[in-house]
């Protein structure tokens, strides 16, 4: 992989990121009245207290340059403010409590659906017209037509309430306690299975619509009529022919589609009452918790553009003409 | 011998006839897309239920008006059971999609609107200012633009308050359309943009630059013409993604509860505990008529997107 391509997508990716951190300064400005109405709305706060608010964001300086300095220093330290909801917690430690669940439900449920959606996509792509496409593809539209909590709330109606094989909603059993590590995994696992299977589904259509057209395309490829012609057999020019090459595009396309599936992770965790960023994002929602949503918005923001660079080097290895 | 000119009569009817050929052409090949005519069939039926919801169940039913006792499985009276407040759940779903689709269909104008004009702008300009907006465009499809939206939402709304209402909408719901325009133009823009760039190099935009047209004249006249087919297909699968929108931006409670989405039917089935305690019928109609109208507005933007994108049209 070259330098340049490598130092393109990073400078690309640090753009984004500095836009990120404009707009959220121009939306804290934007809250109606002034921040400062805001941050003072909380009666238990000292005089001490509100003077070193006021230093710290300058909010008794112009908005620029003193404003936007302050915030920006404040926010490369880690300094995201405190939390008007969860008294006296700063937004960082609100914010990084959350991550682990979101990170786990969201990592499982994007290795899964891209693991089952690429190969339910290149299958009925490379039968395209036959009886497996037109079913499999039907499904695929259907899932893909099916927001995150529509997909959830059938699923606790029926193996939730109706059954009784999984519990409704948390992480972990409320007041449980446990005799080992490995009870308590089980019980974590227990809770993990219902949402899961929602984040995953949720998502399996996408990338399976995505990979089928991919194939589609590269079905008419010459190559693809090289190795029939050299007699190999249909599995084997799948597997080895189409499949990697109808995978390139969907690397890139997979990567950007990385900001939609933060969005759909946010109301599974609501359904279930998964104790993630997205019950933390409603959460703050209706209690109008600004610095919290500001966070998480910033949070996600960035980490969707890192793991959008992540996605370009990974193509940059695979494909060989951007390796050169 | 010269042939005689055509005269403006015969070039306006030989117009007509060629445009009558093209819509006549599209019609025999959508016809033959079965998923599309499923699809138009239920926006059909979708359609007709939103323009009068009234005709086929009475006014929407409130709480003061609600006719049954608090969650009531499915009976003669009440079809589709009655929700936590009482009310029959076949009133408030056929009133939702009045509201759905109006809504939906708002904020597909409004991001069509700003997709197409900064995409034609972009592409056919250039330069410059087609980098800078590019990167803009850049940015909002690799943000996550939803959690944007869950921010932008309540900021506006407190500033522009409850109170107000346009066209009888609240501006709770105005509010929605606004944000998710704001949020979802970039994939639009980059679609048209790319269009417009092979559209701007035809030796007709040189005629018209040759004979004095300008900017706006020949973007309007000569370019749009050509990216309209397009901008219909994008518009139908953006109908799609903007109900999807709209139902989850109102489940997670940023809807109207006095004029309920169908999302905003399933946010009160959550916080109403619906799920736990086993009323499926509160969850089931709602979800059903979403699912059924992404997927028939999926369906019907696929079909017309084979038929009217050039750069589909040789691959069927």
């Amino acid at each position: 992989m070259s330098l340049r391509y490598l130092s393109r997508q990073s400078l690309q990716a640090l753009f984004t990121i500095v836009m990120i951190v404009l707009l959220n300064f121009v939306l804290f400005r934007m809250m109606p009245g002034s921040p400062e109405r805001i941050l003072f709305r909380n009666p238990n706060l000292t005089q001490e207290a509100l003077a070193a608010i006021r230093e710290r964001w300058g909010l008794d300086q112009p908005l620029f340059p003193d404003q936007f300095f302050a915030y920006i220093v404040a926010t490369l330290q880690g300094d995201l403010g405190d939390s008007y909801k969860f008294i006296g917690q700063p937004v960082i430690e609100v914010i990084s409590e959350r991550f682990w669940p979101t990170m786990i439900l969201l990592g499982l449920g994007e290795m899964i659906a891209v693991v089952v959606g690429l190969a339910l996509g290149s299958y009925t792509g490379w039968r395209r017209g036959g009886l497996v496409d037109r079913v499999g593809n039907g499904f695929s539209l259907v899932f893909y037509s099916m927001p995150y909590f529509v997909i959830g709330m059938p699923l606790i109606i029926i193996f939730a309430t109706g059954l009784g094989w999984f519990p409704t909603s948390g992480m972990f059993t409320l007041g449980a306690t446990y005799d080992s590590f490995l009870d308590q995994l089980l019980d974590f696992l227990h809770h993990l299975v219902l949402p899961l299977i929602t984040v995953s589904i949720g998502l399996i259509g996408g990338y399976s619509i995505l990979m089928r057209s991919s194939i589609v395309e590269t079905r008419s490829e010459d190559y693809i009529g090289t190795a029939r012609a050299k007699g190999l057999t249909d599995a084997r020019i799948l597997r080895h022919h189409a499949f990697p090459n109808a995978l390139l595009p969907v690397v890139t396309l997979i990567a950007i589609n990385l900001g939609y599936v933060v969005a759909g992770a946010i109301t599974a965790e609501v359904v279930f009452n998964w104790p993630g960023l997205g019950t933390l994002t409603v959460d703050a929602l209706n209690a109008r918790d600004y610095p919290v949503l500001q966070g998480v918005f910033l949070f996600l923001g960035i980490s969707v553009v890192l793991a959008n660079l992540a996605a370009d080097v990974v193509y940059g290895f695979l494909d060989p003409r951007v390796r050169r | 011998m010269t042939a005689p000119a055509l005269t403006r009569r015969e070039l306006r009817g030989a117009r007509m006839r060629l445009r009558v050929r093209n819509v006549r052409d599209f019609v025999r090949r959508f016809a033959r897309r079965t998923d599309g005519v499923f699809g138009v069939l239920v926006l059909l039926f979708f359609g007709i239920l939103a323009l009068a919801p009234s005709v086929f169940v009475g006014p929407l039913e409130t709480v003061t008006t609600a006719t049954g006792q608090s969650f009531e499985p499915p009976s003669p009276a009440h079809l589709f059971g009655t929700d936590h407040l009482g009310r029959d759940m076949l009133n408030l779903t056929v009133h939702g999609a009045r509201i759905s689709m109006f809504i939906g269909l708002l904020a597909t104008v409004i991001t069509i609107l700003l997709g197409a004009v900064v995409g034609i702008a972009s592409g056919f300009i250039g330069g410059r200012w087609d980098s800078v907006m590019m990167r803009i465009t850049d940015f909002f499809l690799v943000i996550p633009t939803f959690v944007l939206a869950i921010i932008l939402a309540p900021i506006i709304l407190d500033l522009v308050g409850t109170g107000a209402e346009l066209f009888g909408i609240r501006a709770t719901l105005l509010v929605i359309v606004v944000v998710i325009g704001l949020t979802s133009w970039a994939a639009t823009a980059r679609i048209i943009r790319s269009q417009t760039l092979s559209v701007r190099e035809r030796m007709f935009v040189d005629r018209a630059r040759v004979i004095g047209g300008g900017g706006p004249h020949i973007m309007r006249r000569h370019i749009l013409p050509n990216v309209v087919n397009l901008i219909v297909a994008n518009t139908v699968l953006t109908f799609a993604g903007a109900i999807f929108t709209e139902t989850t931006l109102s489940f997670i409670g940023l809807g109207d509860p006095f004029q309920p989405s169908w999302g905003q039917l399933l946010n009160a089935a959550q916080s109403s505990g619906a799920p736990g305690l086993g009323a499926w019928w509160c969850i089931v109609p709602p979800a059903a008529c979403v699912v059924l109208v992404i997927l028939a507005f999926t369906l019907v933007g696929n079909a017309l997107d084979d038929i009217l994108n050039p750069k589909q049209a040789g691959r069927r």
